[in-house]
């Protein structure tokens, strides 16, 4: 098989690739955004229930994970969704995110200080709307560099979902490795998309983020 | 007899073990200006932050007209739409423009249609003489002009009283004189303002009434002239000494 035919073969994974990473970004982010805002504005018994959450979520290896939520949830006790490993994984890692990003907007939170705050409830905004139109926005643009990283890394961990038998980008490079018993090129191919995957929008981000912050003063 | 706008009486405000504020009772009317000042740390912006309810008094009633903000149960989101807030320190919010800062209020809080809110919003910058910077955003103004876009931004509102807790005092030296001249138009159209300053020439020019405030209360209150040639109390004799020594050397 000649190169452009393996690289063709591989490639056959890309769009579950970038399924599970955008897809569990976008579920950590639906999760990690309102936590970071219960974690800064609400009582005692929530913060612990979000510092409880993000610390479990984190200590978990990402195969520990993946295995509890498609072997144990999906298909020991029969959550539907879950016993599809596609949704298994993708919802792993989603919920692992959503953690990250607790912090990450936390950390953007305590940035843009409370007199933003006081100023939108000046106003006469309710503490909802001051989230939504005020602290937000801006917690996005200072936690802009942070996403970058933990996009980078859901593209990353989406090959962990070979584990569990989908087939995404790192199967196929497998895949095309046992079929040619050539042990360099599939591997070789798989760790150059993934950087040509993970590098431009982490760098993007980045310096997107910069430029923001400088331009609004941030 | 003009209405009362805003009236404290014996409010107090204590953290831990420091009173803040002292059993004050003031009352303010329609069309008032009226000027707080005194030395750093004895409590006026508290004072401001407990009457716009931005922190609980402790002990002690606001009433904004004739309703009692205090009371549990009040909706403290309502009455904030009524009293304009213009900030030491400005905080605009740094991701909106100008326009954007100023249209926030009406749009949101008063749930006014967009165009009628950007409508507002330019009027209200027009008033404060920023028509041509509707467009930048806060880094990308001076100081002078970041306060006067704060004074839109509680302008556009409509409110019946406007609170300024040392509108100047963050400002370049030089940036002071738009940001006065910008106030002095306010008094003129009759807008009621409770300001916390030190601008001596310009409290003799607009306040109805100049209120000297140290360590948590009013040591004595009057026209202004009052405190220009003769203060009653040895602390305020001192404290306006001081003052218009700076003023002159300045």
């Amino acid at each position: 098989m000649d190169p452009i035919n393996q690289l063709a073969l591989i490639l056959v994974g890309l769009p579950r690739t970038l399924a599970i990473s955008i897809l569990s970004f976008l579920l950590g982010l639906a999760i990690g955004l309102p936590l970071a805002f219960i974690r800064t504005y609400m009582g005692k018994p929530y913060q612990i229930v979000v510092d409880v959450y993000e610390k479990v979520l984190r200590g978990i290896p990402e195969v520990v994970l993946i295995f509890f939520v498609f072997y144990g949830l999906g298909l020991g006790l029969g959550f539907p969704l879950l016993k599809d490993a596609l949704t298994a994984a993708t919802f792993a890692l989603g919920i692992r995110s959503g953690a990250h990003q607790s912090q990450i907007f936390r950390g953007a939170i305590r940035g843009i200080g409370e007199h933003q705050m006081v100023a939108a409830r000046a106003l006469g905004l309710s503490r909802l709307q001051a989230i939504i139109y005020v602290m937000a926005p801006q917690t996005f643009i200072i936690a802009s560099p942070g996403l970058g990283s933990e996009y980078a890394l859901l593209i990353k961990d989406s090959s962990y979902a070979f584990i569990i038998g989908v087939v995404e980008m790192m199967r196929q490079a497998d895949r095309v490795r046992a079929a040619t018993l050539d042990m360099v090129f599939p591997t070789l191919a798989a760790t150059f998309l993934y950087i040509l995957l993970t590098f431009p929008i982490a760098t993007y981000l980045d310096m997107w983020g910069s430029r923001k912050k400088k331009q609004l003063g941030l | 007899m003009t209405d009362v706008v805003m009236e404290c009486r014996n409010l107090w405000k204590i953290y831990g073990n420091i009173i803040a504020v002292k059993d004050v009772s003031l009352e303010i009317r329609e069309g008032d200006i009226k000027l707080i000042f005194g030395p750093s740390g004895s409590g006026k912006s508290t004072l401001l932050r407990c009457l716009a309810m931005l922190t609980t008094p402790t002990k002690g009633d606001v009433f904004l007209g004739e309703e009692c903000l205090t009371k549990p149960g009040v909706d403290l989101n309502k009455a904030r739409a009524r009293i304009g807030f213009v900030f030491q320190h400005i905080w605009l919010f740094h991701h909106l423009t100008a326009l954007g800062n100023v249209e926030l209020g009406p749009r949101r809080t008063l749930k006014l249609p967009k165009r009628e809110a950007r409508e507002r919003a330019m009027q209200a910058l027009i008033e404060v003489r920023m028509k041509e910077w509707t467009k930048h955003y806060p880094a990308q103004l001076s100081g002078g002009q970041q306060q006067r876009v704060g004074i839109a931004r509680a302008l556009a509102m409509h409110p019946e009283i406007i609170l300024l807790d040392e509108p100047t005092s963050a400002l370049d030296p030089e940036l002071t004189g738009e940001v006065i001249d910008t106030l002095k138009d306010l008094a003129k159209k009759g807008i009621t303002m409770l300001i916390v300053s030190h601008e001596m020439p310009f409290a003799r020019e607009v306040a109805d009434e100049m209120i000297f405030f140290d360590e948590g209360t009013i040591i004595e209150r009057g026209r202004p002239e009052l405190f220009f040639t003769s203060p009653r109390s040895e602390r305020a004799k001192k404290f306006m000494a001081r003052l218009i020594k700076r003023t002159a050397r300045g």
